[in-house]
């Protein structure tokens, strides 16, 4: 079952957390926590695998940026989706050597959010002229927000 | 390669964004030597509208409208994919008559996709008449579309928890009018297109995408099926009233153009299958579910749900913090990856195949910027 | 913005209005389709309502072969120099045409904290014509050229060679 597969594959690299996901509710068949520093060991683990990149999200928190990975497969129906917490001056590594897709995914996260990513090979705007000066996703924490 | 001449210069070329043939204003920059793409760069962002910082501003229902416009080709299948997630996160219950309905009309709907991708396409090539003739056979399909929902390219007809319009004996009598017709008119398009030699000189080789860069890439759709990889969500994830339906998904060999090309027209004949298995089954009941609140306030979570557009995979991922407004809305849109993988494949080819690689890549540009 | 599309100096009466009749039953639009609006522009060249009846189906890819611009779609911000360099690159005379809400004044995408479309072509253009929807029918891009030849010839549609009064 590719789902044992994958917990057998992160299980070296120790990540925070590894658990099975409630598909029905969530659309996600495994959810993971890692530290920023692990992601390239994770993307190469599943590389190996023969999963995809699906999705690179970034939430932004009043404390911290988010980012989500989703990764799926071909052959088999098992979604993982890995959230990385990354501290507001920290750069979060790029996996874009491992899965050129995420290149594209790493200049849009920067585009929207400010996060930087190491090791990007060319992380300019993407989305947004490249002369803005504002990253359009960060939410204003402190306002009060207003209901619909 | 060819022997180059005495002095080898290159220049940088702008293709686009106001291009017949970038479908919608994609700007690829392109460095050449003669007629040799040395690097191609895609610059996106031209259609930039900024769907997902709307989302954060709008009430979920209030949202619903925008999927229409994210990929305006295919907008019923982005509604019913927005539709599944919020119905998860609200743990609503779609009835299988509504199912039974979204299956039909999103299928109507790719039919157009496709054959508005056929005749665009074609004309980059330098054919006018399949774009006539796909365009009639669109008209056809949208009259249907159009009696039913009331709209003839960005739609906004379902509803969480259902469809709000029932389908009645003059839309069915349609489909099964127009099914009939349109099998009749593949004989056309094989003479028309996929015999012709231009077309095939065009297409046949060019821009073979290998299995290993599919899953690099993130490709997903008929880029992925060209190549050979028989990944389909509507099989592989099954969802809404899909799992009650018999059809096959056609795959190529090589991967190049002519298997991209030919994977579409197939779909066409899978989706008439669909649409028809979908009228005889077709179960009564009600068309909405019971009880959906009148303030949409989902618990606070996070759902992925992922549909099979003409495209290739949509994914929709909401994140909710418990408000009437979500929290964030990540729209995954197919074309995104499918485009990264240009600046690869693109790389030692002519200008003219350029052009053939890009439109078989079936890439609606709003959809990418988002 | 200044340009050079100002009253002639010297007018030729007949000749003009002869001039006109004919730039307005040809008019060659450009290619421009930003967004959804450009689908209903090419379902309006296609077969079923044929904008070639009624002279406005040479769709021109270079704008200094067109003299009709249909903004078809949203502006962003970073697409509105390039809108005003295409526009800029027309030969007088030269007219444009607003198709769909987005072109108008910024459609279903304008809201307080909008940040990344200009509401409205009119703002970086001189628009002749607005044509309303979401988008609009092509028989309402149709309705469109019809109102613009008419401002075109100053005369009624039906009535090219008589004066219209009302």
């Amino acid at each position: 079952m590719l789902r044992d597969n994958i917990q057998k594959a992160l299980a070296p690299l120790q990540l925070e957390q590894v658990a099975v996901g409630d598909y029905a509710k969530t659309g996600c068949h495994l959810d993971a926590t890692a530290a920023p520093e692990q992601m390239p060991a994770v993307a190469e683990a599943l590389l190996s695998l023969g999963c995809f990149l699906e999705s690179l999200t970034c939430l932004h928190y009043p404390e911290h940026f988010t980012l989500v990975y989703h990764f799926a497969n071909f052959q088999e129906l098992c979604r993982l989706a890995v959230h990385v917490k990354v501290p507001f001056d920290q750069e979060a590594p790029s996996i874009s050597h491992i899965y050129p897709g995420a290149n594209w995914y790493e200049r849009e996260a920067y585009d929207l959010y400010g996060i930087r990513f190491t090791g990007h090979p060319d992380l300019r705007r993407i989305l947004l002229p490249f002369d803005a000066d504002f990253h359009p996703l960060l939410k204003k924490f402190g306002e009060s927000p207003a209901d619909a | 390669m060819l022997e180059r001449g005495l002095e080898e210069k290159t220049y940088v070329l702008n293709l686009g964004p106001q291009h017949p043939s970038t479908h919608g204003v994609l700007r690829v920059e392109l460095e050449m030597e003669g007629e040799f793409i040395i690097k191609a760069d895609p610059d996106i962002g031209y259609g930039h509208r900024g769907h997902e910082h709307m989302a954060e501003n709008r009430t979920y229902a209030q949202f619903l409208p925008n999927m229409g416009r994210v990929d305006y080709l295919h907008a019923l299948a982005y509604n019913q994919c927005y539709c599944m997630g919020v119905e998860k996160l609200l743990e609503l219950q779609v009835p299988e008559r509504a199912e039974y309905i979204r299956v039909i009309t999103a299928e109507l709907n790719r039919l157009t996709s496709h054959f508005l991708w056929v005749g665009a396409y074609l004309m980059d090539l330098g054919a006018f008449t399949p774009f006539l003739y796909c365009f009639d056979d669109r008209e056809q399909v949208l009259d249907l579309l159009d009696y039913l929902t009331g709209s003839r390219l960005t739609y906004c007809f379902y509803r969480f928890g259902g469809v709000p319009v029932d389908i009645d004996d003059d839309f069915t009598a349609g489909c099964r009018k127009f099914i009939q017709r349109l099998r009749g008119r593949w004989v056309d398009y094989d003479n028309l297109v996929t015999k012709n030699v231009i077309f095939i000189h065009r297409t046949r080789d060019v821009g073979v995408i290998t299995q290993e860069q599919c899953i690099k890439y993130g490709l997903t759709g008929p880029m992925v099926r060209g190549s050979g990889i028989p990944y389909d969500i509507r099989k592989s994830e099954p969802y809404s009233a899909y799992p009650a339906f018999d059809f096959e998904i056609p795959i190529g060999e090589r991967g190049d153009v002519m298997d991209r090309y030919l994977v579409r027209m197939r779909e066409m004949e899978q989706s008439l299958r669909i649409i028809e298995q979908a009228l005889d089954k077709l179960p009564a009941g009600p068309i909405m579910a019971e009880k959906i609140p009148k303030r949409l306030k989902p618990a606070a979570g996070e759902v992925y749900a992922a549909v099979e557009t003409a495209r290739g995979e949509f994914g929709c991922y909401i994140v909710s913090a418990g408000d009437t407004k979500p929290y964030r809305i990540k729209l995954r849109v197919p074309s995104f990856g499918n485009l990264s993988i240009l600046p690869e494949i693109a790389v030692d080819t002519l200008v003219a195949d350029l052009v053939a690689i890009l439109g078989s890549i079936d890439v609606v540009v709003p959809e990418i910027d988002r | 913005m200044e340009t050079k599309t100002g009253a002639p100096l010297i007018h030729f009466g007949l000749l003009e209005e002869a001039l006109n009749l004919a730039r307005a039953n040809s008019l060659w639009p450009l290619t421009f389709g930003l967004a959804c609006c450009a689908i209903e522009m090419m379902a309006a060249g296609a077969a079923r309502f044929d904008l070639d009846r009624f002279g406005a189906g040479v769709f021109r890819p270079s704008p200094r072969q067109c003299d009709l611009m249909i903004v078809a779609g949203t502006i962003s911000k970073k697409m509105g120099p390039a809108v005003v360099r295409l526009w800029e690159q027309m030969p007088a005379p030269k007219w444009v045409i607003a198709m769909g809400n987005c072109a108008i004044s910024g459609g279903p995408f304008y809201y307080p904290d909008q940040y990344a479309i200009i509401p409205g072509a009119d703002l970086i253009i001189p628009v002749d014509v607005y044509v309303p929807g979401c988008p609009p029918r092509p028989e309402g891009l149709i309705e469109g050229i019809l109102v613009l030849e008419e401002k075109i010839t100053q005369r009624g549609r039906l009535r090219k060679f008589r004066d219209v009064t009302g």
